[in-house]
């Protein structure tokens, strides 16, 4: 909490020069900004050159337009990751085809039902996901991630990538700490599901033979 | 503790602010208990250990380095721009604040005309040489030279004298202070008149005239103004 507030006042100082025109206050704002606000929209979008326009959009909104942060709403870093999330949003509607969202309810009961294993409450794991640790299951974490559906994969970006507090996430996302909380088990309920899948497959394959 | 509670705080095990010591304690004894909750928490483990990779991984992702310099490009522009119109707007502020000091000058000076002019028991004459002060507004350019020598001669007078002010040159004046080849010439005028001179003189009525001595150069146009005490043309 410490750092964080730490980092608040620095980017406060930071923007205060860049409003008074100091341009390597903007770059160094940028610099210390973008990476993570890159990474979001690569993590949403799946689109290298969507993510780079996005964030290009985000700053050149904070260029333009810098009176529309109230710092009283929340941190910049939320603000920005709240433009980069408006961004998205009017470009799937634009380019549905480059989003590959899973499900779009925020209703996880029917996409779980879906799966074909046993998950989530009541129900016992299949088998243990003993190895998440290795390179190859760092791949399939990603690609796990990008299959989620849209509302939970922001909150595991947020809250698991970029290890945003639920207080930040939800200033980010504009919504109440609760419904972060909520959607990030859901989230890791369904990722670890989803990690478990293929093993149980090529089991079911390996029978069969 | 029963699954349904543990499956409610594992997720949150490991984050920070959000699970209680006791809370923690309870949760990590359920699962000494309970085989199918202490392989979800070991699942839980792993995945925080991908993450975490996956996140370390990744913390070199960067936009490309065009971005950037777009963005600063952009950046200055949009900061010459706001430059230029704090410029323009302080030009403006000065000239406002410029005309508005000319016309408080002006309305004082006039008003410490009148009023001096009104203690006064005695009337007062004008400073000018009566051939000019009878002289129209259209005075003829044929007796331009001996125009400019009463010209002189008015206005070593009018120095001397209470009635009328010090000639004031008029906004679009080439040459304001040369009266050779031009003339004096008197004339009433009224307050709009006079604002058109700009002279806004605040302390008279529409329907008010005041009198005013004008120096026309030779070619006609009005170089400066000055204007002279009411009981002057009494």
């Amino acid at each position: 909490m410490e750092m964080s507030q730490k980092n608040d006042l620095a980017d406060d100082r930071l923007l205060r020069r860049m409003l008074a025109g100091d341009e390597d206050a903007f770059t160094d704002l940028y610099r210390r900004k973008h990476p993570a606000i890159y990474r979001f929209a690569l993590h949403m979008s799946g689109n290298a050159a969507l993510a780079e326009d996005v964030t290009q959009e985000v700053f050149m909104a904070l260029v333009r337009e810098p009176g529309r942060f109230d710092p009283t709403r929340g941190s910049l870093g939320a603000f920005l990751f709240g433009i980069a999330r408006n961004h998205l949003k009017k470009r799937w509607e634009q380019e549905r085809r480059l989003v590959p969202i899973a499900h779009d309810s925020d209703d996880l009961d029917d996409f779980v039902a879906s799966l074909p294993s046993g998950t989530g409450s009541g129900a016992a794991p299949a088998s243990a996901v003993d190895d998440l640790d290795s390179l190859d299951t760092i791949g399939r974490v990603r690609r796990a991630i990008s299959t989620l559906p849209e509302n939970y994969r922001e909150v595991v970006v947020l809250c698991e990538l970029e290890e945003m507090s639920y207080e930040e996430a939800a200033a980010a996302l504009n919504c109440p700490v609760g419904t972060v909380r909520s959607r990030l088990h859901r989230a890791r309920t369904i990722l670890l599901e989803k990690l478990r899948e293929p093993r149980a497959a090529r089991r079911v394959s390996a029978l069969g033979k | 503790m029963d699954c349904s509670q543990f499956e409610e705080l594992f997720h949150d095990l490991d984050r920070p602010g959000t699970v209680g010591f006791a809370e923690r304690e309870s949760v990590l004894e359920h699962a000494e208990l309970c085989s199918r909750c202490a392989q979800l928490l070991t699942q839980a483990e792993s995945l925080d250990l991908a993450l975490s990779a996956l996140s370390a991984q990744e913390t070199d992702e960067r936009a490309p380095a065009r971005v950037e310099n777009l963005l600063r490009e952009e950046f200055r522009k949009a900061h010459a721009g706001s430059a230029r119109r704090r410029v323009r707007w302080q030009i403006a502020a000065l000239a406002t604040a410029a005309a508005m000091l000319l016309a408080l000058g002006l309305s004082l000076r006039h008003y410490e005309r009148v009023t001096a002019g009104n203690g006064s028991a005695s009337h007062r004459t004008p400073s000018l040489p009566p051939s000019i002060g009878s002289r129209a507004p259209e005075a003829n350019s044929s007796d331009v030279d001996s125009v400019a020598t009463e010209v002189a001669a008015a206005d070593s007078q009018s120095s001397d004298s209470d009635s009328a002010s010090a000639f004031i040159p008029l906004p679009f004046a080439d040459d304001s202070m040369s009266t050779d080849g031009g003339a004096i010439v008197r004339v009433v005028l009224s307050r709009p008149e006079l604002a058109s001179l700009g002279l806004p003189v605040t302390d008279m009525s529409d329907t008010d005239r005041i009198p005013a001595d004008i120096i026309v150069s030779e070619d006609g146009a009005s170089q400066a103004i000055r204007l002279v005490s009411q009981s002057a043309l009494d």
